[in-house]
């Protein structure tokens, strides 16, 4: 299947390229850039059309941990099936509750506040307008009457001030922004800056893509970003630029010993001889989540949806995008040695 | 042969400790895995502090600690974060309309006269108290001495102050506090010094001078001896009142109390030589032979005092540990599988060192925890996806040292060579991937909030573990499976119609 090399006698005096083993990735450059442009308009798309919907008016559907507000999640205490239960049967429910006062502050209206009942009705999540300590347990006991019992350990209250969302985005934005550039110098020192500013661009792709993603899965199921999503946005950066930097760094090894081939010769052999890696490394890192995809609890759903995802982007891009890039941005341009159709190349002396 | 033996043996010995720590230092989990609340505070200016600042934060913390200690949650934390904020963690606590409570006034500091005809009952009261409190300090003390056994060895111990039982119960029952059976000494200690300040409070009158009238609290050492004094320092109406309050106990055996919330942190005679006009100029100092340590608290919670700065809570997030259970075992579970499959993927595909990488990372996963557990890291749910992504970084460096073998073998190397020649070749791009990573945590760490902190922890961790196992752990044992002629064979490494030529 696979054409055996010359006995590995390295004293030949004319260098040999080695066998290609799967294909040659900067014959296919157009179709790979074609690709990533289109997926990165789409994504791009998908922002504009999140901002430009008056009901969310930002790139993203903001969840609770940015916008602040209450959420109140609830297990009902059944044996052994709940009675069944109704969105609307909550929300007329939430209408008729008296809240305590807080001081020196008006008393939050609950009426039309989205609620939502899992799990064939064994769980209850109310989203409500921010709502003290007090107040919130207050939600819980009345709604006890009607609805419950409740799981004594089953509720979870999240109350969040939008001063503290704010902070957050603009804590992980300025972290995210700074190790950008932190690696970018890492990997000019290590390499050049042509390979750091297409690690950055590829990172810039993948990072894009999902959040595309996400911005269509707001606008189309209403899915909404919380502080997790902005964890796994950094993983699949960090994942992004460790996936470039194996192409990278096997470029850089057969430097010397494909000095006699065009750039892009040397392009294509790295990408094949770091193909298999690409793929058993993302295989291996997307086994677990998978699992937890499938298996995890709901609160890492998402979490998990936004990982699997840009590490697939990261892949990708760490094939298709930043290496076909190289020879354009390192002015090598794309000669090949070997004819176009394709017929095995041997050797160019 | 020797040196791969003597390093699989210290592998052995650091997976046995490692294993012995786990065992001794549970792990800590945060409050989204086991169930409780956390509140964070913001710490408002007010009057003439226009911002706040560290110092001014420092105080608020002083006085919130307190009641949040009256609380009786056991294991709350309250944390500083940034410049002005608070983290109050309540493990366990499900509601925390309560603990919201404690935040709503803000810190009342009162200077009082003690009232005319209680010197006897007052002196009673003082010694008990002072008993009590040293009792208290010094297994206070113990308990951290023996944690870090740092005791200066042959130095005689100096008389310990001791609470004889039955002198307790007595002080006690004839202050009429009754301690629930089985209380231990400590809380019983603690009870008679909740009492005794009630009734220290009761003996003083009403206030006429408050904190707000008292600009500055300060320390310093005395100019004979070796103790330290705290300093006051009111402004103008602040400075007249402590005059006449001053002038109306001097020289009389009426101390003058300072009270924090309810609380007397502090009690001083005024001398004769005040008796005219009191203590005037608005300065003064608290002569009471402090220790620095002594100073200092008093110093802080007269600052705390001094500054009632509101505080605002903006977040309250709270999990039951229902949910916090089922959070972790589900994850817990569903990663575990996933392993699992990652396991059999790396015996199908690799063979021998598949299964020898299956150690070596299940090593890896060990040495990861014991070192959250000795930290000790909490771990979080984005703590745990950390550990996730850098079990994924560490296989990737076992993947990327394997397939080099693989392409050693695939032209024709001999077995030692090829394996010598893919650790060699593979460990550029491990370096440079790890070192990428390890900056982004380090970003993520110095700038992100709790969250994202937790993340980069973890990560890191991994990072600089995975290292030393696919480098050293994977290679050791490795080396030590090729010493034994019947398990080399490179048709345990690959298929052999790869092979380039019949091996061997």
């Amino acid at each position: 299947m696979t054409p055996s090399p010359a006995p590995a006698s390295s004293a030949t005096p004319s260098p040999v390229l080695p066998p290609i083993q799967y294909f040659r990735i900067t014959r296919h450059r157009r179709i790979a850039w074609w690709g990533s442009a289109v997926a990165c308009l789409i994504s791009l798309i998908g922002m504009a059309l999140c901002w430009l919907n008056p009901a969310i008016g930002a790139p993203l559907k903001p969840g609770l941990d940015f916008t602040g507000g209450t959420r109140i999640q609830l297990e009902r205490a059944c044996d052994p099936n709940c009675p069944a239960i109704t969105v609307s049967q909550v929300a007329e429910q939430l209408e008729d509750l008296q809240l305590p006062e807080d001081a020196g502050a008006s008393v939050p209206d609950l009426r039309g506040s989205p609620v939502q009942v899992l799990d064939q009705g064994s769980s209850i999540e109310l989203r409500l307008p921010s709502l003290s300590a007090e107040q919130g347990t207050a939600v819980i006991e009345q709604l006890a009457g009607s609805l419950g019992p409740f799981k004594p350990g089953g509720t979870s209250v999240d109350t969040i001030g939008p001063t503290l969302g704010a902070q957050l985005l603009r804590s992980s934005l300025i972290s995210l922004l700074v190790s950008f550039a932190a690696i970018a110098l890492y990997i000019t020192l290590r390499y050049d800056r042509v390979f750091a500013f297409l690690a950055i661009l590829a990172l810039a792709h993948d990072v894009l893509i999902t959040t595309g993603l996400f911005a269509w899965l707001g606008l189309l199921l209403g899915v909404e970003v919380d502080s997790l999503f902005a964890v796994a946005l950094i993983t699949v950066a960090g994942y992004s630029v460790n996936d470039t930097v194996v192409v990278f760094d096997r470029i850089r090894e057969q430097k010397t010993s494909l000095e006699a081939f065009p750039f892009s010769d040397q392009v294509d052999v790295a990408v094949d001889a770091t193909l298999t890696r690409s793929i058993y490394t993302s295989l291996t890192t997307l086994l677990p989540l998978l699992g937890i995809l499938f298996f995890g609890g709901s609160s890492l759903f998402w979490f998990s949806v936004a990982l699997t995802a840009g590490i697939g982007f990261g892949s990708w891009s760490s094939i298709g995008v930043a290496p076909t890039l190289l020879p354009l941005f390192s002015g090598k341009g794309f000669v090949s040695s070997a004819p176009e159709d394709g017929a095995s190349p041997t050797g160019a002396a | 042969m020797a040196r791969q033996q003597g390093l699989f043996a210290l592998i052995l010995a650091l997976a046995i400790a490692a294993g012995a720590v786990l065992f001794s230092f549970p792990l800590q989990l945060g409050l989204d895995l086991r169930g409780g609340s956390q509140l964070t505070l913001q710490v408002l200016p007010a009057g003439a502090i226009k911002t706040v600042k560290r110092e001014q934060l420092e105080a608020v913390k002083e006085v919130l600690d307190r009641r949040v200690n009256g609380l009786g949650v056991a294991e709350s934390t309250l944390q500083t974060i940034g410049d002005d904020q608070l983290v109050l963690q309540l493990p366990g606590e499900q509601d925390p309309s309560r603990a919201a409570k404690v935040f709503g006034t803000t810190a009342l500091l009162e200077f009082r006269a003690q009232k005319p005809g209680t010197e006897g009952e007052m002196q009673g009261l003082l010694r008990l108290k002072r008993q009590a409190q040293s009792v208290l300090e010094l297994s206070r003390r113990r308990a951290s001495a023996d944690a870090n056994q740092s005791a200066a060895p042959g130095q005689p111990p100096a008389p310990a102050p001791s609470f004889p039982a039955e002198d307790l119960a007595k002080a006690l029952g004839d202050l009429g506090v009754t301690v629930p059976a089985g209380a231990g000494e400590t809380e019983q200690i603690e009870a008679l010094l909740d009492e005794v300040n009630k009734r220290v409070v009761a003996l003083y009158e009403p206030a006429t001078l408050t904190g707000k009238d008292l600009v500055t609290a300060g320390r310093q050492q005395q100019q004979t001896g070796s103790g330290w004094d705290v300093t006051l320092n009111f402004n103008r109406q602040g400075g007249e009142g402590f005059a006449r309050l001053t002038q109306s106990i001097a020289g009389s055996n009426r101390l003058l109390g300072i009270v924090l919330d309810g609380r007397s942190i502090s009690e001083a005679s005024v001398s004769q030589e005040f008796a005219a006009a009191g203590i005037t100029g608005g300065a003064a100092s608290i002569t009471g032979n402090f220790s620095a340590e002594e100073a200092r608290d008093l110093e802080v919670q007269l600052r705390g005092g001094s500054l009632p700065l509101p505080v605002k809570i903006i977040e309250v997030r709270t999990v039951g540990p229902l949910l916090g259970a089922e959070n972790i075992r589900t994850s817990l579970v569903a990663a575990l599988a996933g392993l699992a499959l990652v396991a059999v993927f790396m015996v199908v595909v690799y063979r021998l060192p598949g299964a020898v990488a299956v150690v070596a990372l299940s090593l890896y996963a060990l040495f990861n925890l014991a070192t959250y557990a000795l930290i000790p890291v909490t771990l979080t749910l984005p703590g745990i996806a950390g550990f996730i992504l850098s079990i994924g970084m560490a296989v990737d460096a076992n993947v990327l040292i394997f397939e080099r073998v693989k392409e050693e073998l695939r032209s024709g190397n001999t077995l030692i060579r090829s394996i010598d020649g893919g650790f060699s070749l593979a460990f550029t791009s491990i370096l440079d991937g790890h070192v990428t990573g390890l900056i982004s945590c380090i970003a993520l760490f110095a700038l992100g909030t709790g969250l994202v902190k937790g993340f980069a922890v973890t990560l890191g961790i991994g990072l600089l573990l995975s290292l030393f196992t696919a480098l050293s752990c994977t290679r050791v044992l490795l080396r030590l499976m090729m010493s034994y002629p019947n398990l080399r064979r490179p048709t345990y490494f690959l298929p052999s119609r790869q092979l380039p030529s019949p091996a061997a």
